[in-house]
C-alpha cells in the first residue's frame, strides 16, 4: 500500500510564504478561537486541532494559495474521510 | 570635583565626570537621608549635567519618598532633554520603580556579574563576547529590549515553543525557561512549569545565578553540579531546595546584544555534557533570532491597522454565518461548511463571500424560506 508522503500544514504555511504570526492573523479573521501557541502546535502537530481549526487553517492557507496563482491544495477534514 | 553627604547607615556621594554627573548612593535612605539625597540630586539636575547615573548598587532600601525624589528628578531631567541612568543590581528597586511607572522614563544598567563568578565555561559553544566589549551598550540593551512591539504576544508564544522543544529534545533536561529584560528588569517570559518559575523568580530576588549572569553577560554559564557550585551562594541553595542539580544558561541576543537567556534544568548532575551544550546553544540562537526579527517586525501603527482589519472581517464572516445558521437552521460549524465550500467553487475569499450574504439581507427585508423540518421559531 503506497502511500503519498504528507505534507504537514506547516510545510504548506511555508510554502504560502506566511510567518507564522500572519496565519495566525488570517486564521483570527475567519473566526479562529485558539491562541497563536496553539496555532503554531497544530502546525508542528504537536497539539490534534478540532475538525473546525483545521478547517479554518487549511482555508486560511488556500485563500493565501489564490492570492498567489493557485488552487486550493491544502485538503480540509473532511477530505481524508470522503477520499 | 565630589561631593559627600553622610549621615549613620546613609551615604551619597557625587561625582563629575565630563558631562556626567554620578550619585552613588548607600545603606538606607530614610527620614534622614532624604533630604540630603534630594538637595544633592536637585543641585545636579539644576547644574545642568545633561546625562545622571545614579547607583544603588550599595543601597539598601529606599521609600516611598525617596522614589518620589527620583520621579521628580527624571521628569526634570527628561523635560530638559536630560538622562537619568539608574545602577542597581537590585531586583526589588527595579520591581518597585517598575511598579512606579518609572523605568520607562529611565534608563537602567545592571552591573555586570562579578568576576569571580565566570566560570570554565568561557570557552563554549556559544560564541562569547568579551566582558569589556558588552558593558559600554548595556543602556542600548535596554532600548533594544523595550522596542519589542505589540506582537508580543507572537514573540512571547514562539519562545514558548522554544522552551517546549528544549524541554522535549535535550538529554536529561526536566525544566526549561526563557528570561528576558523588559521594561528595565528581568522577567520570564516562557517557563515549562511552576519549579521552574520558582527557580527563575529566586534568582531575580538574590540577583545572582546563571539565569541573571547569562542575560547581562551575553555568554552562557553552566553549573554541572549545584552540590560543588560556590559561585551563586544566596541562589544555590534554594534551588537545590526544589531539587535542581544542573543548569545550562545560554544566552539570547539580538543584533549581537545580550537581551535574556534560556535557561535549562536538571535533577541529575552533570546531565548537560558536550552534546546538550550544543542543542542548547542551537536552541538559544533560535529564540535570538525570533527576537531579532520581533525587532523589525511590525510597528504599533502597522499592526493596530491589521487587527482592525482583522476584526471587522471577523465580525462580517460572523454576521453571515448568523444568517445561515438561522437560515437554514444549522449549526455554527455546518454554516462555516456552506460558505467554505461556496469559496471553494467561486474561487472568491469567504470574506467576499459572507458580504454578499450580509448585503442580501439588508437589501430586502430578509425572506427566509423555512428548513427541512419546515418549523421556525418567530
Amino acid at each position: 500500500m503506497a502511500s503519498l508522503p504528507v505534507i504537514t500544514l506547516d510545510e504548506y504555511r511555508r510554502d504560502a510564504l506566511l510567518s507564522h504570526g500572519e496565519l495566525w492573523l488570517r486564521y483570527f479573521e475567519l473566526g479562529g478561537m485558539s491562541t497563536a501557541l496553539e496555532v503554531e502546535a497544530f502546525l508542528y502537530e504537536a497539539l490534534l486541532p478540532s475538525p473546525h481549526d483545521r478547517d479554518l487553517i487549511a482555508h486560511a492557507l488556500n485563500e493565501r494559495f489564490v492570492e498567489l496563482g493557485g488552487n486550493h491544495p491544502v485538503p480540509y477534514a473532511d477530505d481524508h474521510d470522503d477520499a | 570635583m565630589n561631593v559627600d553627604g553622610r549621615l549613620a547607615g546613609f551615604g551619597v556621594a557625587a561625582r563629575f565626570d565630563g558631562d556626567q554627573a554620578a550619585l552613588d548612593v548607600r545603606g538606607e535612605v530614610d527620614a534622614l537621608g532624604l533630604p540630603v539625597l534630594g538637595a544633592l540630586f536637585d543641585a545636579v539636575v539644576a547644574s545642568g549635567y545633561p546625562s545622571v547615573v545614579l547607583d544603588l548598587s550599595d543601597m539598601d532600601s529606599i521609600d516611598a519618598a525617596g522614589l518620589a525624589v527620583i520621579a521628580g528628578a527624571a521628569s526634570t531631567l527628561i523635560a530638559s532633554g536630560g538622562r537619568l541612568m539608574i545602577r542597581s543590581s537590585s531586583t526589588v528597586v527595579a520591581r518597585v520603580l517598575d511598579i512606579n511607572w518609572l523605568s520607562g522614563l529611565i534608563s537602567w544598567e545592571f552591573p555586570a556579574p562579578d568576576l569571580d563568578r565566570l566560570g570554565p565555561e568561557q570557552v563554549g559553544p556559544v560564541s562569547a563576547t568579551p566582558l569589556e566589549a558588552i558593558h559600554p551598550d548595556v543602556v542600548h540593551n535596554l532600548r533594544a529590549v523595550t522596542a519589542i512591539p505589540a506582537n508580543q504576544d507572537v514573540v512571547d508564544g514562539a519562545l514558548r515553543l522554544v522552551v517546549a522543544l528544549a524541554r522535549a529534545t535535550v538529554g536529561g533536561a526536566d525544566g526549561a525557561s526563557v528570561t528576558l529584560r523588559r521594561h528595565g528588569r528581568l522577567a520570564t517570559v516562557a517557563a515549562s512549569d511552576q519549579t521552574i518559575l520558582a527557580m527563575d523568580a529566586d534568582q531575580y530576588s538574590t540577583g545572582e545565578g546563571p539565569c541573571v549572569d547569562a542575560s547581562i553577560a551575553g555568554r552562557w554559564f553552566h553549573a554541572g553540579s549545584l552540590d560543588q557550585e560556590t559561585r551563586w551562594p544566596a541562589f544555590t541553595p534554594k534551588a537545590r531546595a526544589l531539587g535542581i542539580s544542573a543548569i545550562l544558561s545560554s544566552p539570547l541576543l539580538s543584533r549581537d546584544r545580550p537581551v535574556g537567556a534560556l535557561n535549562i534544568y536538571s535533577r541529575t548532575a552533570t546531565a548537560f555534557a558536550a552534546k546538550e551544550q550544543e542543542l542548547a546553544a542551537v536552541f538559544a540562537t533560535e529564540a535570538s533570532s525570533i527576537l531579532t526579527h520581533a525587532e523589525v517586525h511590525l510597528t504599533d501603527d502597522q499592526l493596530t491597522g491589521r487587527l482592525q482589519g482583522a476584526l471587522r472581517t471577523r465580525e462580517i464572516i460572523a454576521e453571515a454565518q448568523g444568517v445561515i445558521m438561522e437560515r437554514d437552521e444549522v449549526g455554527e460549524k455546518e454554516a462555516f461548511d456552506v460558505m467554505c465550500r461556496s469559496s471553494r467553487s467561486s474561487g472568491r475569499s469567504l470574506r467576499e463571500g459572507a458580504m454578499d450574504v450580509v448585503d442580501s439581507t439588508r437589501r430586502h427585508r430578509p425572506d427566509i424560506h423555512p428548513g427541512p423540518g419546515g418549523e421556525r421559531r418567530g
